[in-house]
């Protein structure tokens, strides 16, 4: 048999010690995690990863879970769910009766409460410009290219607006954001209901898809001159300016923890699917920021981790509230949260 | 070189040599011009890559997990990236290699004409099905249609098994058609050689056939693994759903270095950018160390069987 | 086995199949583990081919080859309509936009490799281009969006608004994501691939009929230009044809610098989508049945496409190699 050669035996000592190096920067890495043996995995909303993320350690040192979630979008996670590939998926938008009979005996449970800012990037002009409603609607319509148009000059008459082209930036994957953002707009203009509707995905007719409420933010902040969406967070960790929005009572409101407030008073009472709907409430909230939307968590009601996911639920829904304050979550309402313990109370194994 | 003409002057050239020099020289300006901006726009990818990933290039990539919304600045890495990419195309190529070559084995020792057409047919259309395409068969059939390979994989979820196979789809028809190639290579004296001698067929085969291929193999190898180690679209859905941790276990779906340059590329921290080019110029560089490897390991192979 | 067993007047003994009276076991072993493992890639492409027709059957059923035709995509419900042409088109714009930069640039470097560069510069130029051809797309897609997204927006764009704005093509610039930026990232992709078989193609044409050219006075052009184009034309069309079939299946580094978006236009600086880009986009997390199996639709137009390339594109490098006479010791 002829010889393979000594060259041969280099390459594959290379190779493998190689692979040895590998292993030992991994094994070097192998962060020594408390392990109790479970590990919760979930997947969804970009909207709530900033919270879910602040939950992992304190779950970990609570009960020694190890909870994973990827923060993928409402509509990934909502699939990933449905196939049964986690144990949790994160929705900001509700399900449809569609969505709830193809995952087959799954709880929806409001577990988070923020806000959707609507972000810029104009440089040189402050923080905290006005906008309303029906002015966005024609922006994110194209109808308003640019930003000493005069629809914005009006909400803003002390503001020297610069000549700057409109640029959009919106989700390009199935984003729970996107539907909180349309259902606005579907509520404040007319013509984007009839044109465009509200959805996780959306028909867009101008604008710059990125991928997660990075990738809109990432396209905000390197795009001078663009506006985008996102949940609060992205905004603010991101140096970001956005827009204080009109409400109905003709206030003006940031996406802070008093607006989302005022907003969840709106409605207090959970369907029965426990979906609520709290965006452009009514005038008598005078404090309500208009883009505010409780989050959700969809969780299968018969699983084998029964016991762990009602542990994890309920510590997140009373304990895990108190980290929101910080990442502009505002606490959950006490009707909502009594709701939410009496479904966490129904999975079983 | 004139010429006098009859009226005294330079005569008329008849063959125009000096249009068709000025010609020629054009073209061999365009020709230049045309590679200096070619082989500018791919180096100027490659020094971008590499400027800015340098500096984030450190140890704490490799040996430090990633730490998603961090509220104060902390040291992270993606090591559970290099571990993850390590399982998964090693795997891939664990089961891409051996079918590879007993693809190529069967087609050009034992297969009659017309079988050898068909599968060399099925060989091209599998190297023509796109990475996104793998990718939406793979998930549908492992993770929504359930099927586990026999117990090798787990049922109904995302694994690094999952995207192991995901890859060695896209390695196969590589493996196989450059084993191919390089079983051609080995006269038939050889093999007629050992038949005279008694040898039984398979023993010949194995024996005498193949060692002279692994220079070949070895270089084929390597190429698909760089080819494959930075493919993201397959892994995309069969195992993107990941802890930050390491792990060596391909029962869980695991990271992978272009799932997690994929991800960072579109975020707005610039942290996370650098760590996207840091292991952007990591893989760059596997992948140089894999193609000189393998260039070398082909004109050694090459030079061994055509010495003959 | 002993040497009467060998009959010397049946030629290629050593390839037949076995068929002979004296069977080894061994024999029958590899064969049929190698049999088996044609077999398997066989079935394992015959499953590509069908689970993917399968998944798509309900939006086959619904839209029929309808669907390739319309231009559509609303995924709200109540208003659920989908159509491929939207994709199609930006999946034509891009990959012919990639190869007719590629083509030149690539036809540029393989003449220079073969033909002009000094004999120092041809082996680094030669290593570079092709160990550029393995730069996986998510790092050319990283590079789009950081680098020269910006680098478009705030020059390309306004560049060529102002000299060639006439041409719809060329109509208002838009923000970093677009069509020009996807094309320049696609022709990065391809032009490695292109430029290498190229180059190895030229420089199979044999030095006599090049020297016999150039023996009868033709400049160096000339000889390149009737010599080497013709006797590679098989080939250099099966390498462009290669690389659009690249081209037509990049999903993720276009996905990442390409916008989206739903319609047909001209200009080159809006955004737009692709077949491939489009399902990396949306195929997780497809919120009802009928999008999710449209998007594999999208797929499958995609596999169709691709299928047709890339087989004609290996069958014409096939038939051409053996034209050539590649002379092979143990196979025909």
């Amino acid at each position: 048999m002829p010889k393979t050669g000594n060259s041969i035996r280099i390459v594959i000592a290379l190779a493998v010690a190689g692979a040895l190096a590998a292993l030992a920067a991994g094994g070097a890495a192998a962060a020594p995690a408390k392990h109790s043996g479970t590990t919760i995995t979930g997947a969804g909303s970009t909207f709530v990863a900033p919270l879910v993320a602040q939950w992992i350690p304190g779950i970990g040192s609570a009960y020694g879970y190890d909870l994973q979630f990827s923060a993928v979008g409402s509509g990934a996670g909502v699939s990933a769910v449905t196939a049964r590939t986690v144990d949790f998926g994160a929705s900001d938008a509700p399900l449809t009766s569609d969505q709830f009979s193809a995952c087959n005996g799954c709880a929806q449970i409001p577990w988070a409460l923020g806000a959707t800012s609507v972000m810029y990037n104009l440089p040189g002009v402050k923080n905290l410009l006005h906008m309303d409603g029906p002015t966005l609607a024609n922006i994110f319509m194209g109808k308003i290219t640019s930003w000493d148009d005069a629809a914005i000059k009006k909400l803003n008459p002390s503001v020297n607006l610069p000549s700057t082209k409109i640029s959009i930036a919106h989700r390009s994957d199935n984003s729970g954001t996107t539907f909180n953002f349309t259902d606005y707009l579907s509520s404040v203009s007319p013509s984007w209901k009839s044109s465009v509707g509200s959805g996780v995905a959306v028909n867009w007719p101008v604008g710059s898809g990125g991928k997660g409420s990075s990738g809109v933010a990432a396209i905000v902040t390197q795009t001078p001159g663009a506006i985008g969406y996102a949940d609060v967070y992205y905004a603010i960790h991101n140096h970001l300016s956005y827009f204080s929005m009109k409400n109905r009572s003709g206030k003006f409101a940031t996406p802070g923890l008093r607006g989302m407030q005022a907003a969840a008073m709106s409605d207090q009472k959970p369907a029965a699917d426990n979906s609520l709907s709290i965006v452009n409430p009514p005038k008598k909230y005078p404090l309500a920021y208009p883009i505010s939307t409780f989050t959700y968590v969809i969780v299968p009601l018969q699983t084998s981790k029964a016991a762990d996911m009602k542990k994890f639920l309920f510590w997140a829904v009373t304990k895990g509230q108190a980290y929101g304050p910080k990442l502009l979550f505002q606490p959950l309402p006490k009707s909502v949260l009594v709701v939410a313990e009496k479904t966490i109370a129904k999975i079983h194994t | 070189m004139t010429t006098h003409g009859r009226l005294g002057g330079p005569a008329r050239r008849i063959d125009h040599l000096p249009r068709r020099k000025a010609v020629n020289r054009m073209m061999e300006v365009l020709a230049w011009l045309a590679a200096a901006v070619a082989v500018g726009l791919l180096g100027l990818v490659v020094y971008s890559v590499v400027r800015r990933g340098w500096g984030a290039l450190n140890l704490d990539l490799l040996t430090k997990t990633p730490v998603q919304f961090a509220l104060t600045p902390v040291k992270q890495g993606l090591a559970n990236a290099f571990v993850g990419t390590i399982v998964i195309v090693g795997i891939a190529t664990l089961v891409a290699l051996p079918v590879g070559i007993l693809v190529a084995l069967y087609l050009n020792e034992f297969a009659p004409p017309s079988v050898r057409n068909v599968v060399t047919l099925v060989l091209d259309v599998l190297n023509g099905v796109p990475a996104i395409v793998i990718g939406i068969f793979v998930y549908g059939l492992v993770i929504l249609g359930g099927f586990d390979f026999f117990g090798l994989m787990p049922k109904h979820n995302q694994s690094g098994f999952a995207g192991a196979f995901a890859l060695a789809c896209l390695m196969l028809p590589l493996v196989a058609r450059a084993t191919m190639e390089v079983l051609s290579l080995v006269p038939n004296s050889l093999r007629e050689a050992s038949l005279g001698l008694g040898i039984p067929r398979w023993r010949t085969t194995l024996s005498i056939v193949l060692p002279q291929t692994v220079g070949g193999v070895v270089t084929a190898t390597v190429l698909a693994v760089a080819r494959v180690a930075g493919e993201t679209a397959p892994l995309l859905f069969t195992s993107s759903l990941v802890g930050p941790q390491v792990s060596w276990n391909a029962h869980h779906a695991l990271q992978s270095i272009p799932v997690a340059i994929f991800e960072l590329s579109e975020s707005a921290d610039p942290a996370d950018h650098a760590r996207a080019w840091a292991a952007a110029t990591v893989l760059m560089l596997f992948i140089l160390l894999a193609s000189v490897t393998a260039r070398w390991l082909a004109l050694r192979s090459r030079a061994r069987l055509t010495s003959r | 086995m002993s040497a009467a067993d060998i009959t010397p007047d049946v030629p290629d003994v050593a390839r037949r199949p076995f068929t002979g009276r004296r069977v080894h076991f061994g024999d029958v072993m590899l064969q049929s583990v190698a049999g088996l493992a044609a077999l398997a890639t066989t079935c394992l492409v015959g499953l590509i081919i069908w689970k993917v027709v399968d998944g798509s059957r309900l939006s086959l059923d619904t839209y029929g080859l309808g669907f390739v035709g319309r231009i559509a995509w609303n995924p709200v419900a109540g208003r659920e309509i989908y159509g491929a042409a939207s994709f199609l088109f930006g999946t034509a714009v891009t990959s012919f936009g990639a190869l007719l930069l590629a083509a030149p640039l690539a036809m540029g470097v393989a003449l220079f490799l073969t033909e002009l560069a000094p004999q120092a510069l041809r082996a680094p130029v030669t290593a570079l281009v092709e160990t550029l051809a393995a730069v996986p797309s998510v790092v050319i897609g990283l590079w789009g969006i950081l680098v020269l997204g910006p680098i478009v927006r705030d020059h390309i764009e306004p560049f060529l608004h102002s000299t060639l704005g006439f041409i719809p093509l060329f109509g208002t610039p838009g923000a970093g994501s677009s069509v020009l930026t996807a094309i320049i990232v696609l022709t990065i992709m391809i032009l490695p691939i292109v430029a290498s078989i190229s180059r190895e193609l030229f420089l199979s044409v044999p030095h006599d009929l090049k020297e016999g050219a150039l023996a009868l006075g033709a400049t160096r052009w000339e000889m390149v230009r009737g010599v080497m184009f013709p006797y590679a034309r098989g080939g250099v069309t099966a390498a462009l044809i290669l690389g659009f079939g690249r081209a037509i299946g990049e999903a993720i580094a276009v996905t990442q610098v390409i916008g989206g978006g739903v319609f047909i236009h001209w200009n080159l600086f809006d955004t737009g989508d692709t077949l491939a880009s489009k399902i990396a986009a949306n195929y997780q997390g497809a919120t009802t049945r009928l999008q999710t199996s449209s998007l594999i639709y999208l797929g499958l137009v995609l596999l169709v496409f691709s299928l047709i390339v890339n087989v004609t594109a290996q069958v014409i490098v096939r038939r051409s190699a053996k034209k050539q006479g590649i002379t092979r010791g143990g196979r025909a």
